[in-house]
């Protein structure tokens, strides 16, 4: 005779392997028998969550809504070093534009991409529009609490009977009151259905009903008190429940985080960390700093919950991380250095500094950091392309177009086989190649028709080859996509200039100053053309 | 030997060396691709799925809807 394993306990032995589908499917069988089975409903809840659940600390996108609307900044100039906006106001460390290039949204690139690091801060509505880009959508992403809806109704579809909780019809009154139950119900609701609002009310249900309780336990104990001195102590006992747990607290700042409502999440994360350090929370705290772009306090935050925690790797990722936005590159290696004396594998950190030794001209250092990352089992397209840049400029050459080789057969999507094309294309100006440079740049372009540098290096190319008004119409091409970069404008300029058209060859110095202030050859040129006006 | 005592010797063992800094045209740098952090790919993941869901779904009421009106 067979045995059959009790139900519940196979699901929780699926769940705890990680095979959610399974979970669920067998929940949903033991709730189609006993609808009333808590334990069910409860671990299919969690499973449910499970499935979508990406890390709150990690996840910071700003949309466009949450960029343009913003109202939180004090100054609409910043004092150098306290502002995230201005990449240029770094006080020294900063990598030049002439050495390391920058990502669509106008930073310089760094060795690792967080959902966080993707969309920038662009500064007019325009280049909002034009920018930002999801993960693979050529849609930018419109406002940052959009994308989790999105995500959560996507999952719902796949349910032919519909959600599996519906929210509207749920007590929440009624959940509050049952903490075993509320807080898988809370994460189901934050993660899962991502509706923040119900989630505030179980929330604010759930203070009250802490309220009630030692409202309760209050009136027990001093039945003869009166009225309007319970009333006031009822005030101190709302505080006092209110600091009793300080996980509702984290999680109701994480709503108004959501909700936008920023300094609201700042006083509950805060007051969360008075009740217990945890390192979560100092996190979700330095995040709502990032957000109100105040980099300073962020960091001093983190200092603070260095003391409580020596050596944790998050809070020292979380210093380098901000080093790194405000463009101030040397130190923020320095942290990275500190995160991998804490823990030898950590991947931002290895990634980080290997890119930045790549752009101080010490590809062989660079080499050593990315091998390290391919023996840790690293395995995809954008290593490989690193790995084949690097030996290419620590002169290793055997290695370098099997390593792009295979980085174009791991490539994932179709801006990645631009950007290896393009880099291969680097690879053949380097050796003298210059069809197949040209071949190249012109592959980077069919597969990604926005790739501005391979524009402006395409157009250099042709002007090699004589052909000045293709050459000029790729850099006009360029300069239109990515404004913030000299090189299209600076190769504008002298192109105008040897063809003598002075105006232009003006305008585009200009532009090219802005974009790279400190860039020689643009200063001599401006220098030369004034010269040419003011004889005329 | 003859030919070589024509060629006209112009640098002068005295006095400074000047060239002319000629401007040339500047490449876009290399670009070194960052790493994707979990989480992204965990996003970019879920999205694409997403993404699936509601093709087939879509393509799934189609055919129920062309069903029901190819009888006519």
């Amino acid at each position: 005779m067979e045995v059959a394993m009790d139900p519940l306990f196979l699901a929780w032995s699926y769940f705890r392997r990680r095979k959610l589908q399974q979970c669920s499917d067998i929940c949903t069988k033991i709730l189609q028998d006993n609808p009333y089975d808590q334990a069910a409903w409860s671990l299919k809840t969690r499973a449910l969550t499970e499935m979508v659940y990406i890390d709150e600390v990690e996840v910071d996108q700003e949309g466009i809504a949450e960029m343009m609307l913003d109202e939180s900044f004090i100054a609409q100039v910043a004092r150098p070093g306290t502002s995230l906006r201005l990449p240029g106001t770094s006080q020294g460390g900063g990598p030049s534009p002439a050495v390391r290039p920058m990502t669509q949204s106008g930073r310089p690139i760094t060795g690792f991409v967080r959902p966080s690091t993707q969309s920038g801060r662009p500064g007019t509505m325009e280049q909002a529009i034009k920018t930002p880009r999801t993960a693979s959508t050529a849609r930018p992403v419109t406002s940052a609490s959009g994308r989790f809806t999105r995500l959560g109704t996507a999952s719902m579809l796949t349910n032919p009977d519909g959600p599996f909780i519906n929210l509207s019809r749920l007590n929440l009154a009624k959940y509050s009151q049952k903490p075993n139950l509320s807080r898988t119900l809370f994460e189901y609701i934050f993660h899962h259905e991502n509706d923040v609002k119900n989630v505030s009310v179980a929330l604010y249900l759930q203070q009250k009903e802490l309220v009630n309780i030692t409202l309760q336990d209050f009136d027990c104990c001093n039945k003869n008190v009166l009225f309007h001195q319970a009333l006031d102590l009822a005030a101190q006992a709302t505080e006092h429940a209110q600091f009793r747990d300080w996980w509702w607290k984290v999680q109701l700042g994480k709503c108004y985080y959501r909700l936008g409502l920023y300094r609201e999440a700042e006083k509950q994360f805060q007051s969360a960390l008075n009740h217990q350090e945890v390192v979560d929370t100092y996190l979700y705290l330095a995040k709502v700093y990032q957000r109100l772009d105040q980099p300073v306090t962020a960091l001093n935050l983190f200092k603070q919950g260095l003391d409580h925690f020596p050596g944790e790797v998050t809070l020292l990722t979380g210093i380098a991380r901000i080093h790194e936005e405000m463009n101030n590159i040397s130190s923020a290696t320095e942290y990275y250095k500190d995160v991998l004396k804490q823990d030898n594998t950590h991947v931002e950190a290895i990634a980080c500094i290997g890119s930045s030794h790549f752009y101080t001209d010490q590809p062989e250092i660079a080499l050593r950091f990315y091998r390290r990352l391919l023996q840790m089992g690293v395995y995809n397209c954008q290593l490989y392309n690193n790995l084949g840049l690097c030996c290419f400029y620590a002169q290793q050459y055997d290695m370098t177009l099997s390593s792009f080789e295979r980085a174009l057969a791991l490539v994932a999507n179709d801006e990645e086989q631009a950007d290896v094309w393009y880099n291969i294309g680097h690879v053949a100006v380097g050796i003298g190649e210059l069809t197949l440079a040209y071949q190249c740049f012109k592959l980077a372009l069919a597969f990604n028709n926005d790739h501005a540098e391979a524009y402006n290096n395409l157009a250099v190319l042709e002007l090699r080859k004589g052909r000045i008004e293709q050459s000029k119409a790729y850099l006009q091409t360029a300069a239109s996509l990515c404004p913030h970069m000299y090189e299209p404008h600076f190769n504008l300029s002298i192109l105008c200039e040897t063809i003598g058209d002075l105006q232009s060859s003006y305008t585009a110095a200009q532009k090219s100053e802005d974009a790279f202030p400190e860039h020689v050859d643009t200063q001599q040129l401006l220098k030369q053309l004034r010269q040419h006006f003011a004889v005329l | 030997m003859g030919e070589f005592s024509k060629v006209f010797v112009l640098l002068t063992p005295t006095g400074q060396l000047s060239m002319e800094d000629v401007p040339t045209m500047v490449l876009c740098k290399p670009k070194l691709l960052p790493l994707k952090s979990v989480t992204l790919e965990k996003l970019e993941k879920m999205q694409i799925e997403a993404q699936e869901t509601v093709k087939k779904q879509e393509l799934a009421l189609k055919e129920h809807y062309y069903q029901q009106i190819a009888p006519e």
